[in-house]
């Protein structure tokens, strides 16, 4: 078995897990929202990726700052037109939403580029040796830039003001407000936050990946594995849970095939959802 | 004199470290009204969670009609004739008085259920509200409709959470008068409130709690002219 | 004006259901059929998600199992349908036993995700153990020479699940699922047995459903994972009860009937179209209309008031809601 190139590849795929992961969490541990659509924000981003290079041709860079800030704008809308008028509903009517959404998601991008599989050939081609290993390029650059941005993410919200006024917000919204913080333009900069993190996903997910508008269906039940074996609103615990289910898959994959290896990651979510569901490093969530 | 109902052997219970209840024991006379009073802080809520269930003491017992129950489930305790009200009520929404009521009715027989709510809503006197959503029902009613749905299980000891907070006098003293009614008949009553000038005219027997610890006991008298009780809360 | 009650209106659709396959077209049939599949899904779904209140994405698992099952009966053993069929559902409630005391200890969101990993699951595993489910080549079975009969244990179905819940609706039964739905901790709190209930409605919300994947296999000759587990019946699924009402006996009826109608005119041609249209109809209801037409239909006076049992008739003036 090729332990090393085995778990390369996983803590690979795991980069990307996290960011998602990491945009999740910071949306549910603000808005107490579990935004179904998450997934097919990155499949969007990373289609109009492809349609930005492939089709417009213009240079792949270009896609890595504007589609991003596109999915932020998509992520505003969202939370203006749905997510702000059912902020008080149970959290079982905004799962609902999004779950809606979600689907209405992956239908218009049936609709706009059709159902079939497209790439990036050519786009950080080639493979690198490391430790031995053969690993392509890309997929070493969506780590880095993954990593890179799930942990810039959790300085900004460590240690800066905005920083701080989202953990206030999503620790207590009653007091954060009287303290002279707007919970209602927080909780919409977390959510085009969170999106911009999916959106950004998905564009280093394009030239990595096979791409389809299902993809975010696929990645979706990852991400969920993910923080909640990882903990919800635990973000260091979402990019540790992000590698280990990586690996997991990646492993999983090499035994049993793909399709059986990622039903090992819904297992193990089941799996922790039953035996410790507060997760590897969550603080527990109040409903 | 007669086994008490419900005796708290020497409960202790800390959380994360500090100290809600330390050594606290109480024993309640079948058939009466005894009441726990305290500042804020004081444990009584914790006490309370422990009796019913919701809480499991750190150390010491919960005893019931002779049967221990410290480790009982809620839903257990309520089988062996234990029934509680909420401090912020906790009536089904989306259902009607009627329909609350008769939830938690048992035995199997729908008929019976609905007759035992009709005598207990005549009994609280609030026959007029039984087809009113539980939205729709003021402050004051909805207290008394937790009264009632605690009633429909029958118990031979009511727990009540602070069942005179937030509403008016009159209402008070009629609910006073109710809980008077069903020790006649020998239920037992027993409530946590901060209300002290109900607690220290009409119990039978009054404990005092601060800080998680006990300080006083005895009858109205005794406890209202109690040094320490004076202290701990002016 | 005179209200109709629910026994009305399904004596009403019964009848009518009954008259289709002898006065229909095939065509009729064949959608009537689709129509009381929906209908016995969503009168299942809003059992464990309407009464109960524990919501889910994941019913379709049960569906895909009742599928496999029945399908594999048939095409190993040549087992007569019906008898499939019985198998179908014997083994939806088999495997929503300990299915259901494992994901009920999950609350709300947890929950609901859980299942629709399960259903994930599930479907991965049909398409990757393919030497017992001939994976992604699907099983083929001999088409029905005539639909009629299927039809009617379709039918039959369908007005069990709505007598089932016209009862549970005037039972102390349907109050204490509610009371679940509305509370459960205080539920719990006043001895109403949650644990035993839930998964009580659990198991018989997965029953009919794995019955129907049977039935829907037959139907169809064929079945393969997308198809068993396909998130279209999902979605519709909880669509219909969500629009129509969840918790009430009448609305599963109604949003079976309007989006069944909505599926047989967008589904053939245009399934993105239907799929992105029944997504907006979902978070239309949520926004709009989370109680369900149902809701409206009472409020406007001439859909008789539920849970009729529990209203004192002596006290008319409180009649209004």
């Amino acid at each position: 078995m090729p332990l090393t190139e085995l778990l390369i590849g996983g803590i690979l795929l795991g980069g990307v897990y996290a960011l998602m992961a990491c945009g999740l969490n910071l949306i549910f541990g603000v808005m107490r929202v579990i935004n179904f659509a998450h997934g097919d924000i990155l499949a969007v981003a990373a289609l109009s990726t492809v349609s930005i290079v492939v089709g417009f041709k213009l240079p792949f860079w270009l896609a890595v700052v504007l589609v991003p800030i596109g999915c932020a704008l998509l992520g505003v809308l969202i939370h203006l037109l749905i997510l702000r008028r059912i902020e008080s509903a149970p959290m079982i009517m905004s799962l609902l939403a999004t779950y809606a959404l979600s689907t209405i998601l992956v239908n218009v991008a049936i609709l706009i580029w059709g159902g079939g599989y497209s790439g990036l050939p050519g786009v950080l081609s080639g493979s690198v040796r490391l430790l031995g290993a053969n690993v392509s390029v890309s997929r070493l650059v969506s780590f880095a830039c993954a990593i890179g941005v799930s942990m810039a993410v959790w300085w900004l919200l460590q240690f800066t003001r905005f920083g701080r006024a989202v953990r206030s917000a999503s620790q207590a919204p009653e007091l954060a407000s009287i303290s002279g913080i707007a919970v209602d333009r927080i909780r919409l900069a977390t959510f085009a936050l969170g999106s911009g993190m999916a959106g950004l996903a998905g564009v280093l997910v394009a030239p990595a990946f096979a791409i389809d508008p299902q993809l975010g269906s696929r990645f979706i039940i990852k991400a969920f594995a993910v923080i909640i074996v990882g903990g919800m609103g635990s973000y260091p615990g979402a990019i540790l849970a992000a590698l280990l289910l990586g690996v997991v898959e990646v492993i999983g994959s090499y035994f049993a095939g793909a399709v059986i290896g990622s039903a090992f990651l819904f297992l193990l979510m089941l799996g922790v959802l039953l035996v410790r569901p507060r997760g590897l490093l969550g603080a527990g969530v109040r409903i | 004199m007669t086994e008490p109902i419900l005796v708290v052997e020497n409960v202790s219970k800390r959380f994360a470290g500090r100290i809600a209840l330390e050594s606290v024991s109480i024993d309640v006379a079948r058939g009466s009204m005894t009441g726990v009073i305290g500042p804020n802080g004081s444990g009584k809520s914790t006490l309370f969670n422990i009796i019913a269930g919701t809480l499991r003491p750190d150390v010491g017992r919960v005893v019931v009609g002779g049967r221990d129950i410290t480790r009982a489930s809620p839903a257990e305790i309520c089988g062996y004739g234990v029934a509680r009200t909420f401090q912020i009520s906790r009536l089904f929404a989306e259902m009607t008085v009627l329909e609350n009521l008769v939830a938690v009715a048992r035995g199997r027989d729908d008929r019976a259920a609905i007759e035992l709510a009709m005598e207990l809503l005549k009994f609280l006197e609030i026959t007029a509200i039984v087809n009113k959503w539980t939205s729709e029902l003021s402050y004051g009613q909805r207290k008394l409709v937790e009264i009632a749905r605690a009633l429909m299980l029958q118990p031979k000891i009511l727990l009540l959470d602070e069942p005179f907070a937030g509403i008016n006098p009159r209402l008070q003293n009629r609910i006073v008068e109710h809980l008077h009614a069903l020790c006649a008949r020998g239920i037992t009553v027993f409530f946590i409130d901060h209300e002290m000038r109900i607690v220290l005219t009409e119990c039978d027997l009054v404990y005092v709690l601060a800080e998680g610890r006990l300080i006083s006991r005895g009858d109205t008298q005794t406890v209202r002219n109690d040094a320490k009780v004076l202290e701990a809360y002016f | 004006m005179k209200q109709l009650g629910p026994l009305g209106v399904f004596a009403i659709a019964l009848v009518a259901a009954a008259l289709v396959p002898l006065i229909g077209s095939d065509y009729a049939v064949s959608f009537s059929i689709q129509l009381l599949i929906f209908l016995v899904l969503a009168y299942s779904w809003n059992l464990i998600g309407g009464y109960t209140g524990y919501t889910h994405f994941g019913q379709v698992a049960f569906f895909g199992i009742g599928a496999y099952v029945g399908s594999l009966l048939i095409f190993h053993w040549n087992v007569p349908w019906y008898l499939a069929t019985l198998a179908a559902a014997l083994a939806g409630a088999i495997t929503a036993l300990p299915l259901g005391g494992a994901m009920l200890r999950l609350k709300g969101p947890f929950f609901a995700i859980g299942m629709f990993g399960l259903a994930r699951v599930l479907e991965a595993f049909a398409l990757g153990f393919d030497g017992i489910t001939q994976g992604g080549t699907g099983i083929y079975l001999k088409p029905l020479n005539d639909l009629k009969p299927l039809y009617y244990v379709v039918a039959a179905i369908a007005a069990v699940m709505m007598l089932l819940t016209w009862r549970l609706d005037n039972s102390r039964l349907g109050l204490k699922l509610l009371a679940i739905r509305e509370d459960e901790n205080a539920a719990e709190s006043l001895g109403i047995p949650t644990t035993r209930l839930k998964i009580g409605a659990f198991v018989a919300s997965a029953v009919a459903p794995a019955a129907m994947g049977c039935l829907y296999s037959v139907y169809l000759g064929f079945i393969d994972p997308p198809t068993a587990f396909a998130s279209n019946i999902e979605l519709t699924t909880i669509a219909m009860v969500l629009l129509g009402g969840m918790g009430t006996v009448l609305g599963p009826l109604l949003g079976a009937i309007v989006l069944s109608v909505v599926n047989e005119v967008l589904w053939a041609n245009y399934p993105q179209i239907y799929l992105a249209s029944v997504g907006v109809i979902v978070l239309l209801a949520v926004l709009f209309t989370p109680r369900g037409l149902v809701n409206i239909g009472m409020k406007g006076g001439w859909l008789a008031l539920g849970r009729p049992l529990f209203r004192r008739p002596a006290q008319p003036a409180s009649q209004s809601s």
